[in-house]
């Protein structure tokens, strides 16, 4: 008899919750969104860092598709795109990755002489100054992605064309930004502590809810 | 009799967080944090002044196992280009302009340092890669002098003279080459396989050596 109080009394409360709720999402919808624990902004907070990383990966492509129309010098094209891409792999390896995204990969070399590769990234502190925009994000992920795919393809047209001279150019720019993608991605990957322990706790919490709600529903 | 209990749902709005902090990571996550969050001005001052440094150690060649810790490429990378320039026949802006030689510094400089790396590596030496990579490439500097003194001798009126000037500058060049950079590799060697180790890296400033005393700007 006691239980079954209990439930008419949770029975009654859900059932008002219910309402409340149904009430609270309609008038609350937009106080709610301000109350949740990390916004990402979708604002960029570094504007000079965003544009620097796109400038030079663009405009190494640029004037290696536009060279034969701008100047008649193989020379002063080569050294202009090496340049280029030397002053992007810097600026993306040392600057805009910790600036944007908060990532950040080097090489560290020991007393014995053993070189370590440390990926770095930062920890998500509740300070608001320090939290990743989206926008930022997407910016920097697509720039990073998109243009060592397009330096491959430069790479088979050059070697499928015979235009061997720009071979040279081209696997350096494979190189330098294929090696920026791979350490920024050793980093994301590395921040999520253990991909296995992530799973099994996602995995854990759908477990949790599927048996949770197979109980309401039945 | 316990099927109230079903009824009772767990809100998944309440976050169970906290921090876990090891004190035995604290000295690394400091440095983590400050190469993390360093200002753009600091971090182009502290890869000069790498830069700086190790230009020095290669013009006064001193045993120092510090200087390899912090590798770059940044110095190989402009001495090359700079060696590369110079070494061009003809002039910079015509349509039959030296990009082939261009292209053939670049492969030769870096193929080459690759290979004696690679070599150096099989034969049993503690260095990384990169080291290598980094001490052959700054240890082109003496060479890259003389390829400049060259130039200016060549600007006066061909002759025996001349080319004795050229030569002597280059040998010791080339000498001063060999002395900076077996001061930093022959230590990575076991003691019987230095001259191994060695002699590559002769071979290799030789033909760039004789690049620079064969160069004659028709």
């Amino acid at each position: 008899m006691l239980m079954r109080k209990i439930y008419q009394k949770d029975l009654k409360r859900q059932e008002t919750q219910d309402s409340n709720d149904d009430i609270e999402d309609v008038s609350l919808f937009d106080a709610e969104e301000e109350t949740t624990s990390r916004p990402k902004k979708s604002k960029i907070r570094h504007p000079v860092a965003s544009f620097f990383h796109l400038f030079f990966r663009v405009s190494a492509i640029i004037v290696y598709l536009l060279c034969e129309l701008f100047s008649s010098s193989f020379i002063a094209c080569m050294v202009t795109i090496i340049l280029l891409l030397s002053c992007d792999f810097w600026a993306v390896k040392n600057v805009t990755g910790r600036l944007m995204v908060g990532l950040r990969w080097w090489n560290h070399i020991d007393e014995d002489g053993k070189s370590h590769w440390v990926f770095e990234s930062r920890k998500a502190s509740p300070q608001d100054s320090k939290t990743v925009s989206e926008a930022e994000s997407r910016i920097f992920w697509l720039g990073l992605i998109a243009c060592p795919v397009l330096w491959v393809i430069f790479a088979f047209s050059a070697l499928f064309s015979f235009r061997v001279k720009w071979l040279a150019v081209v696997i350096m720019g494979v190189v330098l930004q294929g090696a920026n993608l791979y350490g920024y991605i050793r980093c994301k990957v590395g921040s999520r502590k253990d991909l296995t322990s992530m799973a099994t706790s996602y995995l854990g919490k759908q477990f949790l809810r599927q048996t949770t709600g197979d109980d309401q529903t039945s | 009799m316990f099927a109230g209990l079903s009824d009772i749902s767990i809100s998944q709005d309440i976050p169970v967080e906290g921090e876990i902090t090891i004190p035995m990571r604290s000295r690394i996550r400091e440095f983590d944090s400050s190469t993390l969050n360093e200002s753009v001005q600091n971090t182009i001052m502290r890869d000069l002044k790498a830069v700086g440094k190790k230009f020095m150690h290669v013009l006064y060649p001193r045993k120092s196992n510090t200087l390899l810790r912090d590798w770059d490429l940044w110095g190989p990378l402009i001495l090359c280009v700079t060696l590369a320039l110079m070494l061009q026949r003809g002039s910079v802006d015509s349509e039959k302009d030296g990009g082939p030689q261009f292209a053939e510094v670049f492969v030769i400089v870096w193929f080459g340092a690759v290979t004696i790396t690679l070599n150096s590596k099989l034969l049993g030496g503690n260095i990384s890669f990169f080291q290598s990579l980094c001490v052959l490439g700054y240890c082109i500097l003496p060479l890259t002098v003389a390829m400049l003194v060259c130039r200016l001798v060549l600007l006066a009126e061909p002759g025996p003279i001349n080319f004795m000037v050229r030569l002597f500058v280059v040998i010791v060049m080339f000498a001063w080459s060999i002395v900076a950079s077996t001061a930093f590799l022959a230590d990575s060697q076991p003691p019987n396989r230095k001259a191994l180790a060695v002699y590559p890296v002769f071979l290799f400033y030789f033909v760039i050596s004789w690049m620079i005393l064969t160069f004659t700007p028709q």
